[in-house]
C-alpha cells in the first residue's frame, strides 16, 4: 500500500513531517515500510498562464503561434500541440526557467527562433514536467481542475502537492482496515493521540430518483449492497490532483470513472465496482451463487466457467460480474457511457478468497475483501465516489440509493478482565492505560468493575474477536520494545541418545573425507528408472506430490543415491573431479508410519557416493582411486564407530556392480543396507567415466546401537604372530575364512587380516591362495609354542573342514 | 728401551689426527698410533724385557701416551660424526612446500551446522530438541494451528500436497502434505506432553515456491515453543534477544513488531541489527489460545510463546550468501568453504 503524505493530510494533522518518525510510529502499529519515496517538481520557473490568442504560423502548418499572458506581461509562443484554444489555463515555462530536474539532462529555456518565428519559452505538455505520460497535448490546467483565472503568474510548483513523500507499506493479513489513506491516518492518529476528520459527504442530488431494484438471493454471500446512480455524465480523463494522487499511490489513471473507483478504495478503503448503467435490463439486480454452467466473459476479455461457489451479480438472465473479483465486460463503462451505477457492497470474504485464488485473478479489490472491508462502509462509499464521479464527469446524481442490509452488523462487544491483559503482557500497561490505549484506537470502553472492561470494536476490525485480540491491540499501542525482557530457561537441554548418534554419524563421515550434501527431498520417476531397480524394488514405487513444481520432482524421494549421484555429476560437469560427497535425510514410502499410521513411512537414512580419489597423495604417491574397498571400509568404519558388530555380505544389488557389491547385516541377520560401486552402465548414462562408489544405510539401527558399553582390559604380554596361506575354492569368501579362523582360534585370538590373495598355475583350476596373519595374545601371560601348536592344528582343521582349505604347501 | 719413538709419536699424532678428513681415516689411524701392531703395542709387548727397576716408569709412559693418543681420537672421532650426521640429514633434506598428502577434508554443511548452532545456544537455555515428519497432515500443519481451510497458506499456491498412500480418499485435516513449517510439532508435542513445555524444532520445510536468489522449494526452519503458567510477552523478547546476542554477537541489537501469524496472537516480527541495517529475522508471538484449546491445554491457565526462524535465511545473513541456491548446488567449490 503507498500512501502519499499529502493525502494523509487530509485527514490528520501529522505533528512531524520527518519520513524516520512516521516510519517508526508505523512500524511500532506493525506496519513495516519497505520504502520511502520522495516526490517533488522537476521543474522550476513555470508559472500560471493564458492563451489569449492562437493563430496559424506564418511559415509552417503543424505548429500554431499563440500569446500567452503570465499574469505580468503577453509573450510570443509557438506551440505544436492543437488541443487547446483562445481562453484555455496553461503551464507556460517561461525563458530562463528549468525542465527535467529530475534527469540527467537538466536544461534551461532560452528564446528560441521556430520558422522564423521567435518563441519565448514554451507551454507545457504533462510529460515534459513529469505528471503524466501525455505528450500529445499541453496540459489545459482549467480543464484538468488545477487551475483558473486566478491564479494567473502563480508558480505552478505551489498548485501541485509537492514536495510529497510517498510511503510504501506492507499490511499484514489481517488488517484489511489500513488498506486506505483513511485507515493508515487512524492508526497515526491513535499514536500520536491526534483526531481524526471523519469523512464527510454533502451529496447534490437532482432528476429523477435511482430506479433500481436488487434482490439479494444469497444473505450470507452478501449481509449488504449498496448502490447509487449517476446520470449525465462525459467520460473522459479525471482532475489532475486526482491523478497525481493516484499515481503517486502506485496507480494508473484511466478515466474519470475508473479514476474515481480506485480513489475512493485507496482513500476509505472500501472497493467500489461501477457498471454502465444503461447496459443493465430492467434495471434490476439479483445477487446470488452461480450456477453450474454458467459462464461471464470478464473485464479482462477472458470467458470464464463459474463455479458455484462463485458470488455473482446478474441481471435478469445473464450474470454480470463475479462479485468482488472482477466486472463483466458487457457492463463496462465506456467511452460512450453517461449513466453509471455506482456499486459498494460487503461479501463474504472466504468466498472471494476462494473464487479469487481458483480463477488467479488477485486485484486490489478482492485484496481488500479478502482480509474483511468494514460492512458499514457501503453507504459512504457510493456517497463519496458519486460526489467524485459528478464533479469529475459532469454528471447529476438521483436521489436516493439502493441499500439492502437487512440485519446490520454491529461492533462486538469483548470482555476484557486486567488478568486477562496482565498474563500475556506482564504487570504493565495497567488497565487504565490499556482503557485509554484502546479508546485512542477507535474502540468503545466501558468500565464495568475495576478489574473489567467492555470493549467495543468498531466494525473495520473483524480481525478483533477474542480478549487475545484486545490485548495484541493494548501491546502494539504500548509499543513491543517497551516490555521488560526476561530471559525463560527450561530445565531439559541434554541431547537424547539418537540425537548424540546422528551428531557423531556426521562427524565419522565428515572425518573420513566426505563433505555433507543437502539434495532436494524429489526425485523424478525417470531417476528410479535410471537406476534399475527391478520392479519388485520397494524402492520403485514412491509417494507422488499433486503439484510438484517440476515433472522431474514430482515423486518424493524413496532413496538418497539419485540426489547424490546427481550432485556428482554437477561436480564432476564443473571439473571437481574427486568428489566424496555424503547426506542424511528422510527418505518416504508407500506404507503407514509404525507411530503413526495416519502418516507415511518416513525412515531417516545415511548416503554416500564418490568418484575419484580421496585426498591427494603427495608429491610421491599417486591417489588410490574409490573402489569397493573403500566403500566396504567406510561400512567398517561407521559400524566400528557405533560397536556394532556387522557382516558384509556380498550380494546382487539392484544398483550396483553385480561383482562389486555387498549387503550390509547386522548379526541377527537383518540388511540394514548395501555398499558397493555403482553398475558402471548407470555410471555411463550419467556421464561419470570412473568408478562411482556408493551406500546407503538406515540409520535407526545405528543410533540404537549406542548402549553403555564398559572398557575391556588390554594385555601387557607380547603377541604371538604367525601367518597360515590356505589354497581354497574361487567360491570361498575372505571375509568367511576370517570368521572361520576368528571361530577357531579360540579366545586368546586379537587378530586376523588376509595379507595376500594369489592365483597361478601350481594351485589348479578354480583356487587360489589366501593368506591370513593371525595375532593372539593372552591377558595373564606370554603364550608359549607348545600352547601355539595345538591352536594353529585348530584352525588348519577348521579351514580344511568348514571351508575345503588346504595349508598351502601340503597340497 | 728407547721411548723416543713414542715421544715423536705424541709430537706427530695431533698433526695426524686432525688432518683425519673422515671416520674411515681416523679408523686407520687409529689403527696405526694405537692399534695391536703400532708403536706403542710393540713397545708394551717388549716390556717384560725391560730393567725391571725402569718397567713401571716406562709402562705408565706407554699408557699415559696411548691415553693422550685415545683421547685425542676420541675428540676427533665425535667431531667428525657429527658432521657425518649433518651431512646424512642435508642430504635427507627436502622442499617441503611440495604437494603434501593430504587425507580427504570433509565439511558438515552449513544448514546443519547453523541448526547445530542455534539449537545448541537453546539447549543451553534447557530447551529440549524435538523433530517430527516432513509428510505431515493437514490437520498439524493448519488445523491444529488455527489456520482455517479458507486461509490462502492452504492453497496449492504456497503448499505442496501429496497422494494419499493408502487407499483412503482423504480430506480436510486429514490430507497429507508436506509441512510448510517446523510448528506443526508444537501441536504434535503438546498432545503427548503435559506442560511444562521448552523445545526448539529443527526441521525440513517445503513450499510451493520456484526457485531464485532467495526463495527454494525445499528450506530449514528452526521451531521454537515454551509453555507455562507464568510466561509473558517479556520472556518472548528477552529469550529471542538472548539469542540473537549469542547467534550474531554482543553488538547485536534487536527490535520487535507487530506482524499477523495465524497462531500467536499478540504476533511479532524480530529484527536484528547486523552488518549496518535491520535484517527481518524471524517470526514469534504468544500462542493463540484456540491451538492450547486444540492440543487438550487449559487456555485459561497456561501461556507461552512460539517462534520460527529460517535456517538458511540465517546462513545466509551470518556468511554474506547472496544466493540461496549455493545451499542446494553441493559444489564442492561452495561445500569446501564450509568450516
Amino acid at each position: 500500500m503507498k500512501v502519499p503524505l499529502t493525502w494523509l493530510d487530509e485527514f490528520i494533522d501529522l505533528p512531524t513531517r520527518d519520513p524516520e518518525q512516521i516510519e517508526s510510529a508505523l512500524a511500532q502499529l506493525g506496519h513495516e515500510v519497505d520504502e520511502i519515496a520522495r516526490l517533488d517538481a522537476t521543474f522550476e520557473g513555470v508559472v500560471v498562464g493564458r492563451v489569449e490568442e492562437v493563430g496559424p504560423h506564418p511559415n509552417a502548418d503543424r505548429i500554431r503561434f499563440c500569446r500567452v499572458n503570465d499574469g505580468s506581461a503577453v509573450h510570443d509562443v509557438v506551440c505544436g500541440a492543437w488541443n487547446f484554444e483562445a481562453g484555455a489555463i496553461v503551464a507556460y515555462a517561461r525563458v530562463g526557467s528549468r525542465l527535467g530536474l529530475d534527469t540527467d539532462n537538466p536544461f534551461e529555456l532560452t528564446a528560441k527562433e521556430l520558422r522564423g518565428v521567435t518563441s519565448n519559452g514554451m507551454i507545457a505538455s504533462a510529460a515534459e514536467l513529469a505528471l503524466g505520460e501525455d505528450q500529445e497535448g499541453i496540459l489545459v490546467l482549467n480543464e484538468l481542475g488545477l487551475a483558473t483565472d486566478q491564479d494567473l503568474g502563480r508558480d505552478l510548483e505551489d498548485l501541485l502537492p509537492y514536495p510529497d513523500l510517498v510511503f510504501d507499506i506492507t499490511i499484514t493479513p489481517n488488517r484489511g482496515d489500513c488498506m486506505s489513506v483513511l485507515g493508515l491516518a487512524r492508526e497515526l492518529a491513535a499514536f500520536w493521540n491526534i483526531a481524526v476528520r471523519e469523512p464527510k459527504v454533502d451529496l447534490k442530488t437532482s432528476g429523477k430518483p435511482i430506479g433500481f431494484s436488487v434482490e439479494v438471493q444469497d444473505r450470507e454471500a452478501c449481509p449488504r449492497f449498496a448502490a447509487r446512480e449517476v446520470a449525465e455524465i462525459t467520460v473522459g480523463a479525471s482532475p489532475l490532483w486526482m491523478q497525481m494522487r493516484l499515481t503517486a499511490a502506485g496507480q494508473r489513471p484511466i478515466s474519470n470513472v475508473v479514476d474515481v473507483s480506485n480513489y475512493v478504495m485507496l482513500e476509505i478503503g472500501h472497493p467500489i465496482h461501477t457498471f454502465d448503467a444503461q447496459t443493465i435490463e430492467g434495471e434490476q439486480l439479483v445477487i446470488r451463487r452461480a450456477k453450474e454452467g454458467e459462464r461471464l466473459k470478464t473485464l479482462d476479455g477472458q470467458d470464464r466457467e463459474l463455479d458455484p461457489a462463485d458470488i455473482v451479480v446478474c441481471g435478469q438472465e445473464e450474470v454480470l460480474a463475479l462479485a468482488g473479483v472482477m466486472g463483466g465486460e458487457s457492463t463496462e463503462v465506456s467511452g460512450s457511457t453517461n449513466r453509471v451505477l455506482i456499486e459498494a457492497a460487503h461479501w463474504d470474504p472466504p468466498s472471494i478468497l476462494l473464487t479469487s485464488h481458483r480463477l488467479g485473478l488477485r486485484s486490489e479489490a478482492s485484496s481488500r475483501f479478502e482480509r474483511g472491508v468494514d460492512p458499514n462502509l457501503p453507504d459512504l462509499a457510493t456517497a463519496r465516489a458519486a460526489e467524485l464521479i459528478a464533479g469529475a464527469g459532469g454528471g447529476s446524481v438521483k436521489p436516493g440509493a439502493v441499500d439492502v442490509y437487512s440485519k446490520p452488523i454491529k461492533p462486538r462487544i469483548v470482555k476484557l478482565n486486567a488478568t486477562q491483559v496482565s498474563r500475556l503482557l506482564g504487570p504493565e500497561p495497567d488497565l487504565g492505560d490499556s482503557a485509554d490505549y484502546l479508546r485512542r484506537l477507535g474502540f468503545g470502553i466501558e468500565k464495568v468493575a475495576d478489574d473489567l472492561l467492555l470493549v467495543s470494536v468498531p466494525t473495520r476490525r473483524p480481525d478483533v474477536t477474542r480478549p487475545a485480540d484486545v490485548v495484541e491491540e493494548i501491546a502494539r499501542m504500548h509499543g513491543f520494545d517497551s516490555f521488560a525482557d526476561r530471559l525463560r530457561r527450561g530445565n531439559n537441554g541434554a541431547l537424547k541418545p539418537e540425537q548424540l548418534g546422528a551428531r557423531r554419524l556426521a562427524a565419522v563421515m565428515v572425518g573420513a573425507g566426505f563433505c555433507e550434501a543437502q539434495t532436494l527431498s524429489f526425485i523424478g520417476q525417470s531417476d528410479l528408472d535410471r537406476l534399475r531397480l527391478p520392479d519388485s524394488d520397494h524402492r520403485r514405487i514412491g509417494i507422488t506430490v499433486n503439484n510438484p513444481l517440476r515433472e522431474e520432482e514430482g515423486t518424493m524421494r524413496t532413496t538418497l543415491i539419485p540426489g547424490l549421484l546427481k550432485a556428482l555429476v554437477t561436480n564432476v560437469g564443473r571439473s571437481t573431479n574427486n568428489v566424496a560427497l555424503f547426506e542424511t535425510g528422510s527418505v518416504f514410502f508407500r506404507a503407514p508410519d509404525r507411530d503413526d499410521p495416519r502418516i507415511p513411512d518416513q525412515p531417516n537414512m545415511l548416503g554416500f557416493a564418490a568418484i575419484g580419489a580421496m585426498g591427494s597423495a603427495g608429491i610421491n604417491g599417486s591417489a588410490r582411486p574409490v573402489d569397493i574397498y573403500t566403500a566396504t571400509g567406510i561400512a567398517d568404519l561407521i559400524s566400528g564407530s557405533f560397536g556394532l558388530a556387522i557382516e558384509i555380505i556380498q550380494d546382487q544389488t539392484p544398483m550396483l556392480h553385480p561383482g562389486r557389491g555387498a549387503g550390509i547385516h547386522l548379526d541377527n541377520g537383518v540388511r540394514i543396507g548395501f555398499v558397493g560401486e555403482l553398475h558402471p552402465a548407470i555410471a555411463r548414462d550419467l556421464g561419470l567415466a570412473e568408478r562411482v562408489i556408493v551406500g546407503e544405510f538406515e540409520t535407526a539401527p545405528l543410533l540404537a546401537s549406542r548402549d553403555d558399553w564398559s572398557i575391556v582390559e588390554v594385555s601387557e604380554f607380547p603377541s604371538a604372530v604367525f601367518d597360515l596361506a590356505f589354497v581354497v575354492a574361487e567360491s570361498v569368501s575372505a571375509g568367511s575364512l576370517v570368521a572361520t579362523v576368528e571361530e577357531s582360534a579360540g579366545r586368546e585370538i586379537e587378530a586376523v587380516e588376509v595379507f595376500d590373495e594369489f592365483r597361478g598355475p601350481s594351485l589348479g583350476e578354480g583356487k587360489k591362495s589366501l593368506a591370513v596373519r593371525i595375532d593372539l595374545r593372552a591377558l595373564d601371560r606370554t603364550l608359549t609354542d607348545e600352547e601355539l601348536v595345538p591352536i594353529r592344528g585348530t584352525i588348519v582343521e577348521a579351514v580344511a573342514e568348514q571351508l575345503g582349505g588346504i595349508l598351502r604347501g601340503t597340497q | 728401551m728407547d721411548l723416543s719413538t713414542i715421544d715423536s709419536l705424541l709430537a706427530t699424532a695431533p698433526g695426524q689426527i686432525a688432518g683425519a678428513a673422515d671416520l674411515e681415516t681416523l679408523d686407520q689411524l687409529e689403527s696405526v698410533l694405537v692399534g695391536r701392531r703400532s708403536p706403542i703395542a710393540e713397545l708394551r709387548k717388549g716390556l717384560g724385557q725391560a730393567d725391571p727397576q725402569d718397567r713401571p716408569r716406562l709402562g705408565q709412559a706407554l699408557k699415559a701416551a696411548a691415553e693422550t693418543i685415545n683421547e685425542q681420537l676420541d675428540a676427533r672421532r665425535v667431531v667428525l660424526e657429527s658432521a657425518a650426521e649433518e651431512a646424512l640429514l642435508e642430504s635427507d633434506r627436502v622442499d617441503v612446500t611440495l604437494p603434501a598428502a593430504t587425507p580427504a577434508r570433509g565439511t558438515h554443511h552449513l544448514i546443519t551446522q547453523t541448526m547445530e548452532e542455534v539449537t545448541d545456544i537453546f539447549r543451553s537455555l534447557g530447551y529440549q530438541i524435538e523433530s517430527g515428519p516432513e509428510i505431515e497432515i493437514a490437520y498439524y500443519n493448519f488445523d491444529a494451528l488455527n489456520t482455517p481451510l479458507t486461509h490462502p497458506s492452504r492453497f496449492q499456491s504456497d503448499t505442496m500436497y501429496v497422494e494419499s498412500f493408502d487407499a483412503e480418499a482423504r480430506t480436510g485435516g486429514d490430507e497429507l502434505l508436506l509441512r510448510t513449517q517446523t510448528s506443526p510439532m508444537q501441536a504434535r508435542y503438546m498432545e503427548a506432553n503435559p506442560p511444562p513445555v521448552h523445545i526448539v524444532v529443527p526441521g525440513r520445510v517445503f513450499r510451493t515456491d520456484t526457485w531464485d536468489a532467495t526463495h527454494s522449494p525445499v528450506f530449514h526452519q528452526i521451531e521454537g515453543l515454551a509453555v507455562d503458567t507464568d510466561i509473558t510477552f517479556g520472556d518472548l523478547k528477552g529469550t529471542l534477544a538472548h539469542f540473537a546476542l549469542e547467534f550474531f554477537g554482543p553488538s547485536a541489537k534487536t527490535r520487535f513488531m507487530p506482524n499477523f501469524f495465524p497462531f500467536t496472537e499478540p504476533s511479532a516480527e524480530m529484527h536484528v541489527w547486523f552488518n549496518d541495517g535491520w535484517l527481518e529475522l524471524l517470526g514469534c508471538g504468544m500462542v493463540d489460545p484456540n491451538v492450547f484449546d486444540a492440543v487438550g491445554y487449559n487456555s485459561e491457565e497456561v501461556t507461552g510463546f512460539a517462534f520460527g526462524m529460517g535456517v538458511e535465511r540465517l546462513a545466509m545473513v551470518k556468511h554474506g550468501i547472496q544466493d540461496i541456491r549455493h545451499l542446494f548446488e553441493n559444489d564442492l567449490r561452495i561445500l569446501g568453504q564450509f568450516r
